[in-house]
Parts: C-alpha cells; structure tokens; sequence
C-alpha cells in the first residue's frame, strides 16, 4: 500500500466505516450501558415510523384523502399477503409482520438519506445501516422465532407440539429440533450479510469513484436490495408461522 | 505463510460459494420467466415460490460472505 501518512489505506477505510461505534454511554443503577450508533439509527427509524403513523392516522375520514388512501392501500397490502400465504389465520400476524417489514424498509432505506462526504468534504451525520449490526437482525430473528413458537402451541397446544416434532416419523426429531436453531440463524445471517456486503461494495465505490458512480450503483444495492430484503424477511416468516399453525 | 495471509487465502476461497448462488437464482430465474409465460395469470404464486426460492439459494452466498469477513476481521 502507497498510502501517504495520516492518510488511511482502502481496507482501513472500510473496517472503520464497518465497525459500530459506542456513541455514549448511560450510566444507571451503577450499571455502564454503551449505547451503540445503530441503537441511535433505531431510534431514528422508531420515531419516523411512529410520528408517521400519527400524523396518517389522525384524521381518518370515509372518503379518504391521498394519506388516508395511501396507508389504506399498505393495510390491504398486508392483509392480502397475510391471507395468501398463511390463510385465513392469517390476519391475526398481520401486526407483526407487517410492523417488521415497515421498520426494515425504514431501516435500509433510511441510509440513502446520508449525505456522501469525498474531496476533504466532511458530513455532518452519517446514518449507517443499521441492519450491518448482527446484533439488530439476530434479536429480529429470534422475535419471529418466538411469535412461530407460541403460535404453534396455541394453535396445537402442547401437547401437539410436541409431537409434532415426530412428524413424518420419530427418528426425525433431531433433525426437527434442529430446524428451530437454523430457522433464526439463517433468517438473521440473510439480512446481516446482504446489508454488509451492499454496504461494503458502496463505501468501496465511493472510495474509488465518489462523483458518478454511487448513485447508480445505490439504485440496485440501497434501493432495490433494501426493499427486496424486506420482503424476504417479511415473507419467510410467514412462511415459518403458516408451517407452525397448519 | 502468516496467520493474516492464511485467512486472507480463506477469505477469498469461502467467497466461491457465490459460484452456487449464482448457478441456483440463474435457474430459478429462468424457470420463474418459462412459467410466467406459459401461464400469465398465475405470475403472482409464481413469483411468490420464486422469492422464497432465491431467498433460499441465496443463503449459502451469504454464509460464505460471513465466513470470509469473519476471517477478515478478527
């Protein structure tokens, strides 16, 4: 590497922009809790999916407005899916998938907002994504595994889940077991791994190109890839409650 | 060969599962474009299976991705 000094090296550059930051910490009950950037991004997305939610829903009227059509349009959206891929117990998760696929959508399409610094030109703030952080898509993961867990004893009740673990014959409950290990594992590793590698592949980018190139290639890897993974994500896991309820 | 040079070789062979990723979404890709013409009015079920089936494939380009940066940044 020819980097000249105080400059830093490419690779340098990306582990930086890669590694999660402690922004402060709160000190309570003798306790030391560092609060890490993508906590801070969450509170980003949580204020702009709750302020929105306020302010689209506050009037609702019979005849809708263009807001009161636009969240109604996003409401049917969910149901249909819902009943389409779970059936008719479907509306009942339609809460819960549906406020995930909302906060991811926020969440990776929140970055593209980032003001893009190059030419010595600092920003001001920079929001990362925070779906880089294997500790948000993991806690995620493990909050749809719980919702197919109680789904499934509630709609078989113990009993039944239990044996369902036996199905199609007994010497398959290893593997069944094993199935609710690799569920959360695979969900969280698919989201933690596609946001990384865009994120990567588009702080090279403006490593190597900052005018021109970005913005294009942020069209496929913020833009479509954010939104495709939300999908996904929204989509396995109705997939993993219609398994756990039929 | 050091420790850091080592990882960087693993890196970039656990990268190769990208190959099989790339192969599985080709086809299911083109099935999905084969199915939809052959019967337009089922395009959205078939696009349905298709997303949960490049979801699936994807994984394991994902897994190798994980193990490279894992191996990256220790």
């Amino acid at each position: 590497m020819s980097a000249e000094a105080g400059a830093l090296t490419i690779s340098e550059r990306i582990t930086e922009a890669v590694s999660i930051k402690t922004v402060f910490t709160v000190k309570a009950f003798g306790l030391a809790v560092p609060i890490s950037d993508t906590v801070v991004a969450t509170w980003i997305v949580m204020a702009v999916l709750v302020l929105s939610s306020f302010l689209l829903t506050r009037r609702l009227r019979d005849v809708p407005g263009k807001a009161q059509s636009l969240v109604e349009g996003l409401v049917a959206f969910a149901n249909k899916f819902a009943e389409d891929n779970i059936g008719h117990e479907g509306r009942r998760f339609v809460p819960f998938i549906g406020t995930v696929f909302l906060f991811l959508c926020v969440a990776n399409l929140l970055p593209m907002l980032t003001p893009v610094g190059g030419f010595g030109y600092e920003p001001p703030f920079a929001i990362k994504p925070l779906t880089r952080d294997i500790n948000v898509t993991s806690a995620l993961a493990v909050l749809t595994m719980a919702v197919v867990v109680f789904s499934a004893l509630r709609s078989k009740g113990l009993k039944g889940f239990l044996r369902s673990f036996a199905r199609p014959m007994a010497f398959m409950a290893p593997f069944n077991a094993l199935e609710y290990a690799v569920k959360p594992l695979s969900l969280s590793l698919r989201l933690f791994g596609n946001v990384l590698g865009a994120f990567i592949i588009m702080q090279l980018a403006e490593i190597v190109m900052p005018v021109g190139l970005p913005p294009i290639l942020g069209l496929y890897f913020d833009l479509f890839d954010g939104l495709v993974q939300a999908v996904v994500f929204g989509f396995l896991s109705a997939v993993y409650v219609a398994e756990a309820i039929e | 060969m050091d420790a850091s040079s080592a990882a960087l070789v693993g890196a970039s062979i656990a990268v190769l599962t990208g190959i099989g990723a790339g192969v599985g979404i080709g086809i299911a890709t083109g099935k999905t474009s084969e199915a939809i013409a052959r019967q337009p009015e089922a395009s959205g079920k078939i696009s349905g299976s298709f997303l949960l089936g490049i979801a699936l494939a994807e994984a394991t380009a994902i897994y190798g991705l994980v193990v490279a940066l894992l191996l990256i940044f220790r």
